[in-house]
C-alpha cells in the first residue's frame, strides 16, 4: 500500500525528473563531466527549504499558492507573475515535447508525427483520462530512473574524483557555464512545482496533525530528485564526458545507459524519456491553467464542460498548442531549447520566492508559523543568489564586449 | 466633477492623503469597517500609509475626513494623527478582507472572487454596495481599462464586455473570513444569507472553499441542513470536514437526526473516530446505533430506523390522533403507526389515510392493513424494494426472528433500488 500512502513530496519529486531534468543534468555531465556535481548540493537544501515553506503555507491556510498571491498581493503583483509563469511553463510545455521528438527520433519517428500525435493523446488525456490512474502508470515507469543509477555505478567512475570536484569545484565564469548551473537549478527547483506541490497538500486534506509525516514525505521527495539528477550527472561524466560526446540530441544522451544496456541503451533511455515527456506534458499545461485560473477567478477543472470554463481550456489549449509549434519548427535545436526553458525558470524562481518569503513572514498569513532564522537565511540567499548569476548571466557578453573594447 | 454616488475601491486605492493644512501624509490604504448586522455595512474609518520603506500606517476616523474626491481631504492636521510600524489592526477592512477575497455569492450560488469594491456615496457616508466580479474590474486593477476598452470597441462594438456589469449586490453575497479569523459567520445577518442557499447547492460551494472556510459555513447551518449538505458533500470533502470538527458537535448532529441517517452518517467516518463518537453518546442512543451498524449494509437491518410511532393492541383512533398530535417534532415517518403487543411483536400497520375518517372509538386494529406485510433484519434491499412496490406503502416494519418489531424502512431508504428496478422495467418496455 506504499503508493496509497504517497504523499506530496514524492508525487513532486518524481515529476521533477522531466525531459528538462533528464536533458538538463545529462548535458551538465557530458559538458563538464563531474565539475557541475556541486550546485546539486545548495540546490537540494534550497529545495527543501522550499517545498517545506510550500507545505507549510498550504497545511496553515488551506489555499494554493494563486490564491494566496492574489489575496495578498492584489492584481497587479497577480498579473505580472502569471505572466511569467505562462512564458516559463510554455517553455517547459515545449521542453517536454522536446523530450517526446528526441525520444521517438531514437525509434526512427519523425517529430512531425510523435509530437502532433502525443499532443492529441495528452488532450484526451488531460479530459477524459483517470489521473489517479495516469499518476500510478507514471510513478510506476519513474522508477525506470533507477537505471542510471545501476547505470552509473557500472561505469566504474572514478568516486575520488568525484569527491574531489564536489568538494573543490572548477568553477568557470563563461556564460555557457553559468547558463548550465541556472539551468540545473530552474530545472531542480522549477516555479511551476511549487504550486503545484502546494496543490497537491491540500488536495490530500494534509492538517497540521500530519505535518511531521507530510515533511518526511517532502525530505524523501526531495532527496529522490537530487539522487536522480547526482547519477545521472555521473552517468553521463563517466561515459560521454571520457568520450568527449556532447549531447546534440537525444540519442547521445542514451548512450550514457550503455554500461547498463548495452546495445539497448537507446532504446530504454528512448522509453523512459518518452513516458516521463509524455506524462509532464499533461500535466504542466493543465495545472498552469489551472494556477492561472484560480488566481484570476475564472472557472477551472477538467469536471467542468467547455463552455463553463472557456478560459482554462483556452488557456491549456493554447500553451500546448504554442508549445508544439515550437518544437514543430524546422530545424528547431531541441537540446539548446530545452537548456533554456531550464534557465527561464531559474529567472522567474526569485519572483515567485520573494512572494512566498513575504508570506511566509507575515503573521496575519501564517499565525505562529512563520519562518525561522535559518528558513529565512536559505530563502533570501537563494533569491539574491539567483538574481546575481542571472545577471551575470545576461550581462556576460555585455562583459565580454566591454572586456573587448577595453584590451583595445 | 461632483461627488458622485458610486466610486470603486481600486479607484481610491494609494490616492494621496492630504492634511488640514494641504500637506500630504501618506496615500489612501483601506477604509475600516463596522462591523455590526446592516446589511450595508458603512466605512468607519480611513487607514492611511506612509509612501516610502518601512511602511507605517494610521487609521483616521471618517469623522474627520472632509471630503474624497480623487484625493482624501482631512479636517484635521497632521499632529493629530498617529502612525504606527504595524498595520492597523481593525475587525472588517475592505482591502484585506473584501478585495481580492473569495465570497459566496448566494443569488447565483457559487464561489466568486472580488475584483473590485462598489462603494455608495451618501452624506458623506460610505457604504458597501457591490462586489464586482466582472472581468472588466480586473482590467481596471490592471489600469488598462481605456486601453482594452478601445480595442473592444474597436473589433466587437456590441460585445458583453462593455455593457454587461458583473455587480452582486452585497446583500446577496458572503465573505466568511474576517481578518484570518473565520468565524464571521456569527452574525445573524452573515447566517441567514447562508442559509438561503439550497443544501445541494451548497455542497457544491463548499468544495469551492478552503477546509477552514468549509468548517465555518457548515456551523452556521442547523442540524438538518447540516445534514444533507454532508449527504452531498465529496468522500474526501468529507474526510477533512470531520477531521476539524469537535467530537461534541458530531455527537450533536447525531443525536438530532433519524437513526438510520446517523448509522449512514457514521459510515462515511473512520471507524476509530466512530468509537470515540460513540463513547460520548448516551448509552441509549448508542446502543441503538451499534445495534444498527451491526447490520450487513444492505440488508433491511442495516437500512432501518430504530425509530417509529407504534400504539397497543387496545388502542382506539382518538389515541392515535393523540399520538400524531404529540410528535410533531418527530424526525421519523410520520405517516404510518404501528400496532405492537404487550412483548413488542408485530401486529399491524396502520395509516393516516385509513383512520382518519373513523370514529375515535374504533379500535385502532381494526384499521390496519388487511394483509401483514413484514421483512426480517438480515433481508436483502431488493426484496424491501419489491414489497414497497407491489404495495405501495410507504414504510415497511422489519421484524426480528422473535416476530419483535425492531425498525421501520421507508421509501427513500431503498430509493436507489426502486429506481433500478424501474430502469429496468422501462428499459424492456422501449
Amino acid at each position: 500500500m506504499f503508493l496509497a500512502i504517497l504523499g506530496p513530496g514524492i508525487v513532486t519529486g518524481s515529476v521533477d525528473n522531466d525531459a528538462g531534468g533528464i536533458t538538463t543534468y545529462s548535458v551538465a555531465g557530458a559538458l563538464y563531466g563531474y565539475n557541475l556535481l556541486w550546485t546539486l548540493i545548495p540546490s537540494f537544501i534550497a529545495l527543501l527549504v522550499i517545498q517545506e515553506m510550500n507545505l507549510r503555507m498550504g497545511v496553515i491556510t488551506g489555499k494554493g499558492l494563486a490564491d494566496l498571491i492574489r489575496e495578498n498581493f492584489g492584481v497587479k503583483v497577480t498579473a505580472f507573475i502569471f505572466l511569467g509563469l505562462i512564458i516559463a511553463d510554455i517553455g517547459n510545455t515545449a521542453t517536454e515535447f522536446a523530450g517526446v521528438a528526441g525520444s521517438m527520433d531514437i525509434f526512427g519517428v519523425s517529430k512531425y508525427i510523435s509530437v502532433p500525435l502525443t499532443a492529441i493523446a495528452v488532450w484526451i488525456l488531460a479530459t477524459k483520462g483517470n489521473y489517479k490512474i495516469a499518476e500510478r502508470i507514471f510513478l510506476f515507469f519513474s522508477f525506470c530512473l533507477l537505471f542510471y543509477i545501476i547505470s552509473a555505478v557500472m561505469a566504474k567512475p572514478d568516486w575520488r574524483e568525484i569527491s574531489t570536484a564536489l568538494v573543490h569545484p572548477h568553477a568557470k565564469f563563461s556564460g555557457e557555464y553559468l547558463s548550465i548551473v541556472l539551468g540545473i537549478i530552474g530545472t531542480t527547483i522549477a516555479p511551476w512545482m511549487q504550486f503545484y506541490m502546494q496543490s497537491a497538500v491540500i488536495e490530500k486534506g494534509i492538517t497540521i496533525k500530519d505535518y511531521k509525516f507530510a515533511f518526511l514525505d517532502v525530505v524523501i521527495g526531495c532527496t529522490a530528485t537530487v539522487v536522480v539528477a547526482f547519477f545521472i550527472m555521473v552517468a553521463c561524466a563517466a561515459t560521454l564526458n571520457k568520450n568527449g560526446v556532447v549531447i546534440r540530441e537525444a540519442s547521445d544522451a542514451a548512450m550514457a545507459l550503455k554500461p547498463f544496456a548495452g546495445v539497448l541503451a537507446s532504446q530504454v533511455f528512448a522509453f523512459g524519456l518518452f513516458i516521463a515527456s509524455a506524462f509532464s506534458a499533461t500535466i504542466l499545461p493543465l495545472a498552469t491553467a489551472f494556477y492561472v485560473c484560480e488566481a484570476f477567478g475564472f472557472e477551472a477543472g477538467i469536471d467542468k464542460r467547455v463552455d463553463e470554463a472557456p478560459q482554462f481550456y483556452w488557456l491549456f489549449g493554447s500553451i500546448i498548442a504554442v508549445a508544439v509549434g515550437i518544437i514543430l519548427w524546422p530545424n528547431a535545436p531541441l537540446i539548446t531549447i530545452t537548456i533554456w526553458t531550464q534557465v527561464i525558470n531559474a529567472m522567474l524562481l526569485p519572483v515567485v520566492l520573494l512572494s512566498m518569503i513575504y508570506m511566509v513572514n507575515s503573521p496575519y498569513v501564517m499565525g505562529t508559523h512563520v519562518n525561522n532564522k535559518f528558513q529565512n537565511f536559505i530563502g533570501w540567499s537563494t533569491t539574491i543568489l539567483l538574481i546575481v548569476l542571472t545577471g551575470m548571466l545576461l550581462l556576460s557578453p555585455a562583459v565580454t564586449f566591454f572586456r573587448k573594447i577595453i584590451s583595445w | 466633477m461632483g461627488e458622485q454616488f458610486f466610486v470603486y475601491l481600486s479607484e481610491l486605492l494609494g490616492k494621496p492623503v492630504l492634511d488640514r493644512d494641504g500637506r500630504s501624509i501618506g496615500r489612501f490604504y483601506d477604509f475600516s469597517m463596522a462591523l455590526n448586522n446592516d446589511i450595508y455595512p458603512r466605512a468607519k474609518g480611513v487607514i492611511v500609509c506612509t509612501a516610502g520603506f518601512p511602511r507605517r500606517y494610521a487609521e483616521v476616523a471618517l469623522a474627520d475626513v472632509l471630503r474624497i474626491d480623487g484625493k482624501v481631504d482631512l479636517k484635521i492636521p497632521i499632529a493629530a494623527v498617529t502612525f504606527q510600524d504595524v498595520k492597523i489592526v481593525s475587525e472588517f477592512a475592505l482591502r484585506r478582507d473584501v478585495l481580492d477575497q473569495q465570497v459566496v455569492d448566494v443569488e447565483n450560488k457559487k464561489v466568486v472572487r472580488v475584483n473590485d469594491v462598489h462603494i455608495l456615496r451618501v452624506d458623506n457616508q460610505y457604504h458597501i454596495a457591490h462586489v464586482d466580479v466582472g472581468l472588466r474590474a480586473l482590467v481596471r486593477r490592471l489600469d488598462l481599462e481605456p486601453v482594452v476598452d478601445l480595442l473592444v470597441k474597436f473589433f466587437r462594438p456590441d460585445a458583453d464586455y462593455l455593457k454587461a456589469e458583473e455587480l452582486v449586490s452585497w446583500k446577496n453575497s458572503q465573505v466568511l473570513t474576517l481578518g484570518n479569523q473565520k468565524n464571521v459567520l456569527k452574525l445573524d445577518v452573515a447566517r441567514a444569507k447562508i442559509a438561503k442557499i439550497p443544501p445541494v447547492l451548497l455542497a457544491d460551494i463548499m468544495r469551492d472553499l478552503d477546509i477552514f472556510e468549509q468548517v465555518s459555513v457548515f456551523r452556521s447551518l442547523t442540524f438538518d441542513v447540516q445534514l444533507k449538505v454532508f449527504a452531498d458533500m465529496a468522500p474526501d470533502d468529507k474526510a477533512g470536514l470531520v477531521g476539524l470538527l469537535e467530537d461534541r458537535e458530531l455527537v450533536q448532529i447525531i443525536a438530532n437526526i433519524p437513526s438510520d441517517e446517523a448509522a449512514d452518517f457514521l459510515m462515511s467516518i473512520p471507524r476509530d473516530r466512530v468509537q470515540q463518537l460513540m463513547r460520548q453518546m448516551e448509552s441509549q442512543a448508542s446502543k441503538r446505533l451499534r445495534t444498527l451498524l451491526g447490520f450487513r449494509r444492505n440488508s433491511a437491518g442495516g437500512l432501518m430506523a430504530t425509530e417509529f410511532l407504534s400504539l397497543g393492541l387496545n388502542a382506539t383512533v382518538a389515541d392515535a390522533m393523540n399520538k400524531l398530535k404529540a410528535s410533531v417534532d418527530y424526525p421519523g415517518s410520520f405517516n404510518t403507526i404501528y400496532i405492537i403487543d404487550d412483548q413488542g411483536r408485530y401486529a399491524g400497520t396502520t395509516t393516516i389515510r385509513r383512520f382518519i375518517n373513523e370514529p375515535f372509538d374504533r379500535p385502532i386494529v381494526n384499521t390496519c392493513h388487511p394483509q401483514k406485510v413484514f421483512v426480517r433484519t438480515d433481508d436483502g434491499m431488493e426484496k424491501v424494494a419489491v414489497l414497497i412496490e407491489q404495495y405501495k406503502y410507504s414504510a415497511i416494519p422489519v421484524l426480528d426472528e422473535n416476530d419483535i418489531l425492531v425498525g421501520s424502512i421507508t421509501v427513500d431508504d431503498v430509493m436507489e433500488e426502486l429506481i433500478a428496478m424501474a430502469w429496468g422495467k422501462y428499459k424492456d418496455q422501449i
